[in-house]
């Protein structure tokens, strides 16, 4: 019988379990995606693990021999036990063990051990692989940390979920309290009523949790395979695999009916606590508890604004889930695209913009100091590119007169003023930060035509600037000289031999260097000087450096290669360069390599996924928020039948009854819009002050189209929905209505 | 035989200041078989006395005892199961349910219990009713006075202990309102169906074989007429 009744209901309001319907396929689609995807990244993180770590879970090391091996074999739970040719040597030989259950590892390897009698240090585990089988080992340290992360997303979104979707079932449910106060009278018990309100919900949404979770399940193929194809293309990058199994999408099923059961179950509970008397007696009309006002409203649009105000008022409850949808979605939305409008300047400014002139292609040849590197005429002949430099970077100290320091640095306090580490040595002298900049010396000689001298190898130029931090921020910096500009001399210091206040440097650790000049002029690299630390940028050539780099050392693991192509606005051009210097340098060193062209596209295209899947959320939050106020207004008839034929039998013209719809429908998408923007315009004015970027810079290219954009679209749908409720109660009869008598929906 | 009891049955809504007392110190017994009218001005109490004796509310204090059974103190499932099972209650404004048909809506109480229907019993009550041609309507179908019968045809599907009917009348024309009372009249001397109706309509209370005047939550007489 109740299924009967549950399914007569949903038949006959199809309309009113819309929005049911809609949360249940979201609830799914999102819960699906999220566990996909999480189950995806874990056994991502799996087969890392294993390329990285090799795939085994225990280890022994001992003398054995091949029908030891056998052996090991023949141990009940040992899958396979494999010779590690890299670790073994003549004396011992390393077995690497894979098991069929990894959670009995460490019983079996101590069966294994004692079996050939080694000693407990011969036995080692993979901690790191088999910690993300959640096995804990004795010895084990390894913190647990994805799991519990992955499941406390799972649950913030599943309590997020039942939060706002309950309410959809609420309203329906809600609307029919008058029918279960008649059930209750002729004796369904508390207990019947809820079950038959959970039975209802199950028929509702038993579809659409099916589908959503195959949609979910689809989406994150999607997402994967996307990722897949960025990272391909990345530096370092792996094929990326899209997984899947029937026990994850039990769990999904299992999760996804649970959070929709728990969202139908909290207004169902509520409303079979109600007695009989308190259920019929109650009405679908919704009343004002107490005396509200709407002054804003009665102020913009009169009489029907006070009405729109009230009628908005007494549904506050039922329309929580659209204030908290809309909400969250016009929130996420706006953040989420001045977020990335704010990043997108501020990349322009470290990194875009500020180096779109000084490199097209950049090599790291790993593990290699520049005066080992043998190929640097091959790289300045290569027919693509316009110009090359081979450069390293070294850490020194240099040891500077205090008189050296330049005019506008003493007014301001010297080089003290700017709270760096700055130790004086002797009474005249002391030591600074010195960053030593290495370069090739055809680029060395190059650089020294650019400031304007003869070219020679046997001097460093010095960049004669510090950053005034006291006078300018980081974005906008302004720069003084560092130096006096007829400087003839630097004495450089080994980094690691810096002694203490007014210890005299051992010479074997120094090196005394020309200054062939003194310039605010940078070479064309992609490097920000001195910014970090008010050091001294030295300009140094390769063969300065073969003499002096036994003394004063700090010199990088890596160095680097730059290079500038001929046509420097085709990324096939840039590409066919990199691949040329991949070619030349690849066979003899390790290397890895960007592309300024392919970079600024992989940028935009990691921000485009960011912006899809963010946006997409928001979307869906939208989606629910609007999909609750249809189910509203589709129950118009119902709830606010008897409250129309009111106004109307006072006088009250349809153009009223319109206007107040008009009104109401501004409100609901108006006021979530207004405080989410208020929110916005709050977080966002942190946010620059933060990144101490002009203000009127981030306004010029501030998102303002695309959240329109969503906000019109989210409003035309909620117009939409106030029209065909509205429409369906234009068409009531008055008299009918007033007369109070017992009707359906 | 008595079926019903009221042993110093009180009544108060609100606390403090705002304390109402809806019903004060009832005491009421009526036998199997009866036909009890319980009449009253408007906030009298009668209706809140119908609530208490079809344990659709509780007393605040005293007893209530339907064939020596308390149901004062009963647990909202067990007054829900009494309710399937012992009492009949018909209401003003008939309280079909809108989405079910009348039969369905007829046999809802002995669906609550999973229980078959008495075919034969089932015609004969929808026969006198009246309404055999309508069981497949759905309630809206109908005129007030079909919906009433159908309400009482629901009420007495489980032959419970006690009808009650909370003004049946009050929504109905002078010729369906007659039709009603003889029907309620009918099932008191054929089913010997103990009925207890709440009214103002004084016509229908004459047709009771007792009336019950309530003022201000207390009885202030009780006359047999027959």
């Amino acid at each position: 019988m109740w299924r009967e009744y549950s399914a007569d209901y949903i038949k006959q309001n199809r309309s009113s379990g819309l929005s049911i319907v809609v949360a249940a396929f979201i609830a799914a689609l999102f819960l699906s995606f999220l566990c996909s995807l999480f189950y995806n990244f874990w056994l991502d993180n799996v087969e890392g693990t294993k390329m990285e770590t090799g795939d085994w879970h225990g280890r022994i090391t001992g003398a054995f021999h091949a029908e030891d091996l056998e052996l090991i074999e023949q141990f009940a739970n040992v899958e396979k036990a494999v010779v590690n040719e890299e670790l073994s040597g003549e004396q011992k030989t390393t077995v690497d063990v894979l098991f069929f259950n990894k959670r009995t590892v460490y019983r079996d390897m101590e069966a294994i051990r004692a079996w050939f009698k080694a000693a407990e240090s011969d036995v080692t585990y993979n901690y790191q692989l088999l910690s993300l089988y959640f096995i804990r080992i004795p010895g084990d340290s390894m913190p647990r940390l994805l799991m519990p992360a992955y499941l406390a997303v799972v649950l913030i979104v599943c309590v997020s979920l039942i939060l706002v979707i309950h309410n959809s079932f609420a309203v329906s449910m809600d609307s029919r309290v008058h029918q279960f106060g008649i059930f209750s009278s002729i004796g369904a018990t508390p207990g019947q009523i809820r079950i038959c309100l959970l039975q209802e919900a199950f028929l509702l949404c038993a579809a659409p949790i099916f589908v959503g979770l195959l949609a979910g399940i689809a989406l994150s193929f999607g997402t994967m395979k996307a990722m897949g194809m960025l990272t391909a293309e990345l530096v370092g990058g792996r094929q990326v695999n899209f997984y899947w199994h029937p026990a994850v999408f039990a769990g999904i099923l299992f999760l996804s009916f649970l959070t929709v059961l728990i969202s139908a179950w909290i207004p169902a509970n509520r409303l079979s606590r109600l007695t009989p008397l308190e259920a019929i007696k109650g009405t679908a009309e919704m009343q004002l508890k107490k005396k509200k006002r709407s002054p804003i409203l009665t102020m913009l649009f009169g009489v029907e604004g006070e009405l729109a105000g009230n009628g908005l008022k007494a549904r506050k409850k039922a329309l929580r889930t659209t204030s908290l949808s809309l909400m969250l979605a016009f929130f996420g939305f706006m953040m989420m695209q001045c977020f990335f409008t704010l990043s997108g300047i501020s990349t322009d400014y470290t990194y875009f913009k500020a180096y779109q002139d000084v490199w097209d292609v950049m090599t790291t040849v790993k593990d290699t100091k520049i005066e080992a590197f043998g190929l640097t005429a091959e790289l300045k002949e290569l027919p693509g590119a316009d110009n090359t430099v081979l450069y390293q970077k070294a850490e020194a100290l240099c040891r500077l007169p205090k008189d050296a320091e330049s005019e506008e640095l003493k007014n301001l306090g010297g080089v003290t003023v700017f709270g760096e580490e700055v130790a004086d040595d002797e009474a005249d002298f002391r030591k600074v930060k010195a960053s030593v900049i290495i370069l090739d010396d055809e680029s060395f000689k190059e650089f020294c035509g650019q400031v304007g001298i003869a070219p020679r190898i046997d001097g460093a130029i010095l960049l004669n600037r510090i950053w005034d931090s006291i006078h300018s921020n980081f974005r906008y910096p302004q720069y003084i000289p560092y130096v006096r500009e007829d400087l003839d001399t630097v004495v450089l210091h080994r980094m690691a031999a810096a002694g203490e206040a007014g210890q005299v440097m051992d010479e074997k650790d120094s090196a005394k260097v020309p200054v062939l000049a003194c310039t605010d002029m940078t070479p064309a690299l992609r490097e920000e000087y001195g910014k970090s630390d008010h050091d001294l940028v030295h300009f140094i050539p390769l063969s300065l450096w073969r003499e002096i780099s036994g003394k004063v050392g700090g010199a990088e693991p890596d160095c680097y290669i730059r290079a500038l192509a001929g046509d420097r606005t085709s990324p096939e051009a840039l590409c066919a360069l990199e691949d040329e210097i991949i070619k030349i340098v690849g066979q003899t060193y390790e290397v890895e390599s960007e592309n300024r062209i392919q970079e600024k596209l992989d940028n935009d295209k990691m921000i485009a996924g960011y912006e899809l899947v963010l946006g997409g959320f928001c979307v869906l939050l939208a989606i629910i928020g609007i999909a609750h106020v249809f189910s509203n207004t589709q129950g118009f008839l119902r709830q606010r039948k008897k409250e129309f034929a009111r106004y109307m039998s006072i006088g009250l013209t349809p153009r009223g009854m319109w206007k107040i719809f008009c009104i109401e429908a501004l409100v609901t998408v108006g006021r979530p819009m207004f405080l989410t923007l208020v929110l916005t315009i709050m977080a966002m004015a942190v946010m620059i002050k933060a990144s101490n970027l002009n203000a009127l810079e981030f306004i010029r290219v501030a998102p303002v189209l695309p959240i329109l954009t969503f906000i019109f679209t989210v409003f035309g749908f909620v117009a939409l929905a106030y029209f065909l409720g509205g429409r369906k109660l234009s068409k009531c009869e008055l008299a009918k209505t007033l007369r109070g008598d017992s009707m359906s929906e | 035989m008595e079926i019903l009891k009221c042993e110093g049955v009180r009544k108060i809504y609100g606390s403090g200041n705002n304390q109402v007392v809806a019903l004060d110190r009832i005491d009421l017994s009526v036998e199997k078989g009866e036909f009890v009218a319980i009449v009253g001005a408007s906030g009298s109490g009668k209706s809140t006395l119908l609530h208490m004796l079809g344990s659709v509310d509780q007393p605040t204090e005293g007893k209530i005892f339907v064939e020596g059974t308390d149901i004062s103190t009963m647990s909202r499932t067990q007054a829900a199961i009494f309710r399937r099972r012992k009492v009949g209650l018909v209401y003003q404004f008939y309280n079909l349910i809108p989405t079910l048909t009348v039969r369905k809506n007829i046999l809802m109480p002995l669906a609550l219990d999973k229980r078959k229907p008495n075919q034969e019993y089932l015609e004969q009550i929808v026969d006198s009713l009246g309404i055999a041609d309508k069981m497949e309507c759905l309630p809206n179908e109908l005129s007030g006075g079909q919906q009433q019968r159908a309400a009482i045809a629901r009420s007495l599907i489980y032959r419970p202990a006690l009808l009650l009917g909370d003004e049946p009348t009050g929504n109905l024309d002078r010729k369906n309102s007659r039709e009603i009372i003889d029907l309620l009249k009918l099932s008191n001397r054929n089913l010997n169906q103990t009925i207890l109706l709440i009214t103002h309509d004084e016509k229908v209370a004459l047709e009771a074989d007792r009336i019950v005047t309530i003022e201000d939550g207390r009885i202030v007489s009780d006359e047999k007429r027959r």
